[in-house]
């Protein structure tokens, strides 16, 4: 499958946030995860958000090409961290996961959470829990269920570096072919990928 | 006994305290007045609640009214939040619906009830009363509530493609409820209001209004008293109970 983001342009209020941004994304080849770059303000949310079909770009289109046939891109189902963690505070860890993703059982959820969390804060309102172990649940739940594509805004928020480590781990772990789009300052421990810089 | 149930032992003590006080107050001013068609005390009023308790007519009174009225006020809750759900989904619905629901709010009572006097008859007037009253104030709550929930939550939502009923139990639910208990607690009260008044108007037969009535004309104020204190007790039964299974169903999680 080629996911083609072609000329992307945003515009807020006449402020234009994006122009003209193309990129592809091959998700058999090896360069398939993209780390987006660029200063605070310069646009990667609203590019990651038109990427999850949240938003539609005021000029030009993504184009998913698969074998002969094209389509447009918003149908794409895709496993989002947000900025913010967007989870359902008064509900547990194993809930949050599960409750969201029609196909993840809370067995499922329970496993994959306890790679990235100790047991006590599974069943815990995830409102009791801190900002790390909170982003934690958020990307798993992001993880776990079928999707085209992963993408991940600043994602490592609040996690120290053997934490940070970890969640890296789990991540390329369980990400399999998806391709990942990530938006992060830091590039501490990320594996090698293929750069997007906004300026 | 802990220092916890101690605070509501003698918080409870303090509540009776204060009743039994104001009962000795209406009793004193009754006794002062000394005319027992101008005011009557609490015991008259006691007296002549227990004489109609024992009649079969007060308890089918009860019966027809509260009928009517629970009737009315669940069709008018459940119109209420259909309507705002509508209004939520599409904008043009709500701006449709935005006079339809201020004049409802806006009109008297009364001016509804004989308009409807003239249309429908008085047998299921306190129906169609209840329901009119109740719906705009489920309207304005739910539609509050609707709109008060995290966008970005329904953004997450929308991304993972949540299904709907766990979207209205996990994300609109939690928001909403908090505006549907006050609606509901509110419209109870005005549903039984605007109930009996309609009845006290259109008098139909066998009703808690046309009870209300009768004591009136026959200058019996004890039975005036005694019919308002079952109205206020019914209705305070009625809002209990709502509340109750309200909050045992929708208010969990």
């Amino acid at each position: 499958m080629l996911i083609f983001f072609k000329d992307i342009t945003k515009i807020y209020d006449k402020n234009q946030v994006l122009k003209n941004i193309s990129f592809e994304i091959d998700t058999n080849a090896d360069n398939k995860d993209i780390l987006l770059r660029g200063p605070s303000g310069i646009g990667k949310t609203t590019l990651l958000r038109i990427a999850a079909g949240l938003e539609r770009p005021d000029e030009g289109n993504i184009e998913i090409t698969m074998g002969e046939a094209a389509h447009g891109g918003y149908g794409l189902r895709a496993g989002m961290v947000f900025q913010e963690n967007r989870l359902l505070e008064h509900l547990s860890a194993v809930d949050n996961v599960s409750c969201v993703n029609a196909s993840v059982s809370r067995q499922r959820a329970r496993a994959e959470l306890l790679e990235v969390l100790p047991e006590e804060a599974l069943d815990k309102p995830v409102r009791e829990l801190s900002g790390g172990m909170k982003r934690r649940v958020a990307i798993v739940r992001a993880i776990l269920p079928p999707s085209d594509l992963l993408i991940m805004d600043e994602p490592f928020t609040g996690l120290d570096a053997e934490t940070r480590e970890k969640v890296i781990r789990y991540i390329m772990d369980r990400k399999g072919k998806r391709p990942l789009i990530l938006a992060s300052h830091d590039v501490e421990g990320l594996p090698p990928m293929r750069e997007l810089i906004l300026k | 006994m802990t220092d916890f149930m101690k605070k509501i032992k003698s918080a409870e003590y303090k509540s009776i305290f204060i009743v039994l006080i104001w009962l000795f107050v209406w009793q004193l001013i009754s006794v002062t007045v000394h005319n027992k068609v101008l005011l009557v005390g609490p015991v008259e009023t006691v007296g002549a609640l227990s004489k109609m308790f024992l009649t079969e007519e007060y308890r089918s009174s009860i019966a027809f009214s509260l009928m009517r009225i629970i009737g009315g006020f669940f069709l008018g809750s459940i119109l209420g939040i259909l309507l705002a759900w509508a209004s939520y989904r599409v904008k043009m619905i709500e701006d449709f619906l935005e006079p339809a629901i201020l004049v409802l709010k806006a009109v008297p009572v009364a001016s509804f009830v004989i308009l409807l006097l003239i249309w429908a008859g008085n047998k299921i007037l306190a129906f169609y009363i209840s329901m009119l009253v109740v719906l705009p104030v489920l309207y304005l709550n739910t539609l509050g509530g609707l709109k008060a929930t995290d966008v970005k939550l329904l953004e997450m939502a929308e991304v993972f493609r949540m299904p709907s009923l766990r979207r209205i139990r996990y994300i609109y639910m939690p928001s909403v409820y908090p505006y549907l208990r006050t609606g509901l607690q509110m419209a109870l009260g005005m549903a039984w209001k605007s109930g009996v008044a309609a009845e006290v108007i259109g008098q139909p037969l066998g009703s808690m209004g046309n009870g209300l009535y009768q004591a009136k004309i026959y200058l019996e104020t004890a039975e005036l008293f005694a019919w308002t204190i079952s109205i206020i007790f019914v209705s305070f039964l009625m809002e209990k109970a709502v509340l109750i299974v309200m909050d045992k169903t929708l208010g969990r999680g």
